[in-house]
C-alpha cells in the first residue's frame, strides 16, 4: 500500500514536472493557466486523480515551471513577469554568443534556490512562520504600500544628460519617471477595471489576470525583438560557468530575500522580488545578479507553493496553491514531507532537463533566425490568449499592450506595469476599494 | 548605502514610533510610507532634483559621430587653467556620449600629476547595462593629452569614467600649497544630507497638518498628526544621514550652519554588499519586533524578546553564512574591486535602473 502510494506519487510529480519542462519553454503560456484548466477539468468530472497524485502533479508543475521558465524569457525575451530582470542580461548573454551560459547561470540560481528551500527554509518554517503570521496579522497593506513608494522612488531619470543646467533639463530627464508613473496608474487603473468589472466570463474567472500579464510583459518584448532583432552570433556551449562558492552564497542571500519576500507576502510577485533581489545587495557582478534572479524565481514559485502545506500555517500564496485548494486542503506533516520530497524530485529532473532544452532552443533560434522566432513566439502568445480567453481577452491583452508599450517607449521601467496588481489589491487591503470604485463608475 | 538599504532603514525607524503600528493596525499606511520615503529621500533630492540645476564652469559634450579625445583632455585642461588663473573652485561636467538606443561610448579621464598632464582614452561602446560591445575595444587608440598648471589630487586612485546616462561632475577646489582636489559630484550631501534639512521637512509637514484646523477641525486632532509625523519625518531623515556617516565621504551634517561635508568614520564604502545586506535584514528584524510588541493577535507564551529574536535571525544565521563562505572560498573570499562611496553610488543608482 505504502509502496504503490510512493509509486503513484513519484510517477505524478514526474509527468508533471515533464509536462512543464516542455510548456517552460514555450513562450507566453503560464503553467498556473494548465493548472487551471486540470482542475476545471476535475471540478467538472472530466478528470479524477487520487489526492496524492493531484499534489504531487501539481508540484511538480510549479517546479518544473519555475526552473524551466528560465528558457524562454532569456533567450526568447519572452518572460512572465516574475523572470522580468532576466531578459536584459539573458539577451547580452545570446548577443555574446554566450545564451547557453546565461541559461546555465540562471538554472544553477534554481537549483541553489531548491537546496536553500529545502534544506533551510523548510526545516525553520514550521516553527518560525506560524509566529511570524500572528505578527504580520493586519499589516500586510502597509508592505505593498511601501513596495510600491520605493518602485517609484527608485527609478533613475534616463534623460538629461546633456546641455547647461535648468528647468529644460530637469523636464528632459523626468520624462522617463513621468511616463513611469503613467505606466503605474494606467495599469493600476486596468486591474481595477479587471478586479470589479472584469469584462470575462465567470467560468473563466481564473484566467482573469493572464491576458492582462502577456500584453504587459510578454508581447511588449516580443515586439521590440521583431523590430529591433540583431542576427544571433553563433553560440558556444561552454564547459565550465567559473562559479565559486562566493557568488553562490551571494545569490542565494539576494535571491532568498527577494524571493521570500515575493512567496510571503500577497500580491508581491517574483516580479518585485527579482527587483528587491538586485537592490537587496550591492551587487555589480553580472553573474550573481542572474544567479539571484534564479534564486528568487525560484524561492518565489515553489516557496509560495509550499507556504500552503507547512503545518500550522497553511498560508495561500501565489496561483498554484490557489488552483490546488479548490480541491484540496493540506492537513499535518505528512502532506509537508510529502510536497518537500515532490519538489527535490522535480527539482533535479527539471535542472538535468535544463541543458538539453537550451541546446535545443538555440539550435532552433540558429536555424530560423531571432526575428522569426520572435514572431513564431507572438503569434504562440496571441493564438494562447485567444484560446483561452477569447475575444475579450484578445481585447485586454491589446489594451495592456498599449500599456506595456509606454516603458519600451520612454525607456522606463517595466516593473511599473505591476501596478496591474499592487495598486488595487493594496487599495483593496486598505479600505480605499469601494470609494476608488465609485470615483472610477465601476461599482 | 545602497537606497534599499536607507529605505528599509526609514521603515524601520518609522516602526518604532506606537503610532505608526496603531495607525497600521487600523488600515492606515501613512507613518510607514513616510519612513520610506524620508529614509531615501536625501539620495532622491540630489539625484532626482538638485544635480539638473547645478550650474557648472566647463560643459564637456564630445561629439558621438566624431569622438575626439584630444577635445575632452583640452577641455578638461581648460577647467584647470581656469581654476588655477582666478583662483577658485570650478565645475567641471563631463557629459556621456549616446550611440544607439542601448549603446553608449565609453571614456576615461586621468590626471597624471607626476607629468603635470590630463589624458583622455575612449573606451569600448557599452550597453545600457555597462557590458562593452565585443570588438569596439580598439575603435579609438589615441589618447588625447594636455597639460595642466597645477596638480589635481584625486580621493583614490581611480580615473573619472563616463558610459551610460549622465556623466560625472568633477569640482576643482584650491588647495593652499596650489594643488587642486578633485571632488567627485560636488552637488552630492552637498545640503540635503544634513539633519537640519529632515527637521525643517518636519515641521513643513507640522505647518500643513495644522491647516486644517483653521477650517474647524479639532486643534488636539490636527496637532497629534502634526507632532507624530514630524518625529517620523525627522527621524527618518536623520537615519539616511547618520548611515551615510559610516562610509567615507561623510555628509554636511548641519547644513546651513555647516558648510563642508563632515568626514565619514571609514566604516564601510557604500557599495559593500555585505553591510548593504545587512541594514536591509536589520531593518526588516527591527520591525518586525515592533510590530510583535504592539500585536494583540500574539499570544503571550509566544512573545519574545529583541536579542532572542537577533540571536535566532541574524547571529546565527550570519554564523552559519560566514563558515560556509570560509569553507566554499577556502579561506581565501575574493576581494571585489572598491571606489569611493560617490563612484559606488552613483554606478549602482545608474545599474539598478
Amino acid at each position: 500500500m505504502l509502496f504503490s502510494t510512493f509509486m503513484m506519487a513519484l510517477v505524478s510529480v514526474v509527468a508533471g514536472t515533464l509536462i512543464a519542462c516542455v510548456l517552460g519553454c514555450l513562450p507566453g503560456l503560464h503553467i498556473y493557466n494548465v493548472m487551471g484548466f486540470l482542475v476545471l477539468w476535475m471540478l467538472q468530472g472530466s478528470l479524477a486523480l487520487p489526492d496524492v497524485c493531484f499534489v504531487a502533479a501539481m508540484t511538480g508543475m510549479v517546479v518544473g515551471w519555475a526552473v524551466m521558465n528560465t528558457i524562454p524569457s532569456m533567450l526568447l525575451g519572452t518572460p512572465d513577469e516574475s523572470a522580468l530582470f532576466t531578459v536584459l542580461p539573458g539577451q547580452k548573454y545570446l548577443m555574446a554568443g554566450r545564451g547557453y551560459e546565461g541559461t546555465m547561470l540562471t538554472s544553477v540560481g534554481t537549483l541553489a534556490g531548491a537546496y536553500f528551500l529545502l534544506l533551510v527554509v523548510a526545516p525553520c518554517a514550521t516553527k518560525f512562520l506560524p509566529i511570524s503570521q500572528l505578527v504580520l496579522k493586519g499589516h500586510m497593506h502597509w508592505v505593498l504600500w511601501i513596495i510600491i513608494t520605493f518602485m517609484i522612488m527608485s527609478e533613475w531619470p534616463k534623460g538629461g544628460n546633456r546641455g547647461r543646467a535648468g528647468w529644460l533639463k530637469f523636464f528632459d530627464a523626468w520624462k522617463t519617471l513621468l511616463a513611469g508613473l503613467a505606466t503605474f496608474l494606467l495599469a493600476g487603473f486596468l486591474g481595477f477595471v479587471l478586479q470589479t468589472a472584469s469584462p470575462l466570463s465567470h467560468d473563466i474567472a481564473f484566467q482573469n489576470i493572464m491576458p492582462a500579464f502577456v500584453g504587459l510583459f510578454a508581447v511588449p518584448w516580443c515586439l521590440l525583438n521583431i523590430i529591433s532583432a540583431a542576427d544571433v552570433p553563433p553560440q558556444r556551449l561552454c564547459k565550465s560557468l567559473d562559479l565559486n562558492g562566493d557568488i553562490l552564497l551571494r545569490s542565494v542571500w539576494s535571491g532568498g530575500l527577494g524571493g521570500g519576500i515575493a512567496a510571503y507576502f500577497p500580491v508581491v510577485t517574483g516580479g518585485v522580488g527579482g527587483m528587491l533581489a538586485g537592490h537587496a545587495c550591492a551587487q555589480r557582478d553580472e553573474r550573481i545578479f542572474i544567479m539571484g534572479q534564479g534564486v528568487s524565481k525560484f524561492i518565489y514559485y515553489v516557496g509560495s507553493f509550499m507556504l500552503l502545506f507547512v503545518p500550522g500555517l497553511y498560508l495561500t500564496r501565489g496561483g498554484g496553491a490557489q488552483l490546488l485548494t479548490r480541491l484540496y486542503a493540506p492537513n499535518g506533516m505528512s502532506d509537508y514531507y510529502l510536497v518537500l520530497g515532490c519538489i527535490a524530485i522535480s527539482a533535479g529532473i527539471s535542472y538535468l532537463m535544463v541543458s538539453p532544452l537550451s541546446r535545443l532552443t538555440l539550435h532552433l533560434i540558429g536555424k530560423f533566425n531571432y526575428r522569426t522566432v520572435s514572431i513564431f513566439a507572438l503569434v504562440l502568445i496571441v493564438a494562447m490568449v485567444a484560446w483561452l480567453t477569447g475575444w475579450v481577452g484578445l481585447f485586454i491583452a491589446l489594451v495592456a499592450t498599449g500599456i506595456g508599450l509606454l516603458p519600451v517607449l520612454f525607456g522606463s521601467r517595466r516593473l511599473n506595469c505591476l501596478g496591474v496588481l499592487l495598486l488595487p489589491i493594496a487599495c483593496s487591503m486598505s479600505g480605499f476599494s469601494p470609494a476608488i470604485a465609485r470615483f472610477l463608475g465601476l461599482d | 548605502m545602497k537606497g534599499f538599504s536607507h529605505f528599509m532603514s526609514g521603515v524601520a525607524v518609522a516602526s518604532c514610533g506606537p503610532w505608526a503600528v496603531e495607525a497600521a493596525l487600523q488600515q492606515n499606511p501613512i507613518f510607514f510610507i513616510l519612513g520610506g520615503a524620508c529614509g531615501i529621500l536625501p539620495d532622491t533630492l540630489d539625484f532626482k532634483f538638485y544635480r539638473f540645476f547645478y550650474k557648472h564652469d566647463v560643459y564637456v559634450e564630445p561629439d558621438p559621430a566624431h569622438p575626439d579625445p584630444q577635445m575632452v583632455a583640452n577641455e578638461v585642461a581648460r577647467a584647470v587653467q581656469i581654476a588655477a588663473k582666478e583662483h577658485r573652485y570650478v565645475r567641471l561636467k563631463l557629459s556621456s556620449i549616446r550611440l544607439g538606443a542601448d549603446f553608449w561610448q565609453q571614456y576615461t579621464v586621468r590626471f597624471d600629476n607626476v607629468h603635470h598632464e590630463v589624458t583622455c582614452q575612449f573606451g569600448s561602446v557599452v550597453n545600457t547595462g555597462q557590458v562593452p560591445v565585443p570588438g569596439t575595444e580598439d575603435r579609438y587608440p589615441e589618447v588625447g593629452r594636455a597639460p595642466i598648471p597645477a596638480g589635481v589630487i584625486q580621493t583614490y586612485d581611480s580615473p573619472l569614467k563616463v558610459d551610460i546616462f549622465d556623466g560625472p561632475t568633477a569640482g576643482l577646489a584650491p588647495r593652499k600649497d596650489g594643488d587642486f582636489d578633485l571632488e567627485f559630484l560636488p552637488w552630492h550631501r552637498e545640503w540635503s544630507h544634513a539633519l537640519t534639512i529632515g527637521l525643517f521637512l518636519g515641521l513643513i509637514w507640522m505647518a500643513c497638518c495644522m491647516i486644517p484646523a483653521l477650517f474647524g477641525k479639532t486643534a488636539a486632532d490636527c496637532w497629534t498628526l502634526a507632532w507624530q509625523g514630524f518625529v517620523t519625518i525627522a527621524g527618518c531623515y536623520a537615519i539616511h544621514v547618520i548611515e551615510d556617516q559610516l562610509g567615507h565621504m561623510g555628509s554636511n551634517l548641519f547644513f546651513p550652519f555647516t558648510k563642508h561635508r563632515t568626514e565619514g568614520l571609514h566604516w564601510m564604502h557604500s557599495g559593500d554588499g555585505l553591510p548593504n545586506f545587512t541594514a536591509v535584514w536589520l531593518s526588516c528584524l527591527i520591525i518586525f519586533y515592533n510590530l510583535s510588541l504592539r500585536q494583540p493577535a500574539l499570544p503571550p507564551e509566544q512573545h519574545f524578546t529583541l536579542w532572542k529574536l537577533l540571536l535566532y535571525a541574524l547571529v546565527i544565521p550570519y554564523a552559519i553564512f560566514g563558515i560556509l563562505r570560509w569553507l566554499l572560498c577556502l579561506g581565501k573570499p575574493p576581494e571585489g574591486e572598491k571606489g569611493d562611496d560617490a563612484d559606488d553610488e552613483w554606478n549602482d543608482m545608474k545599474a539598478s535602473s
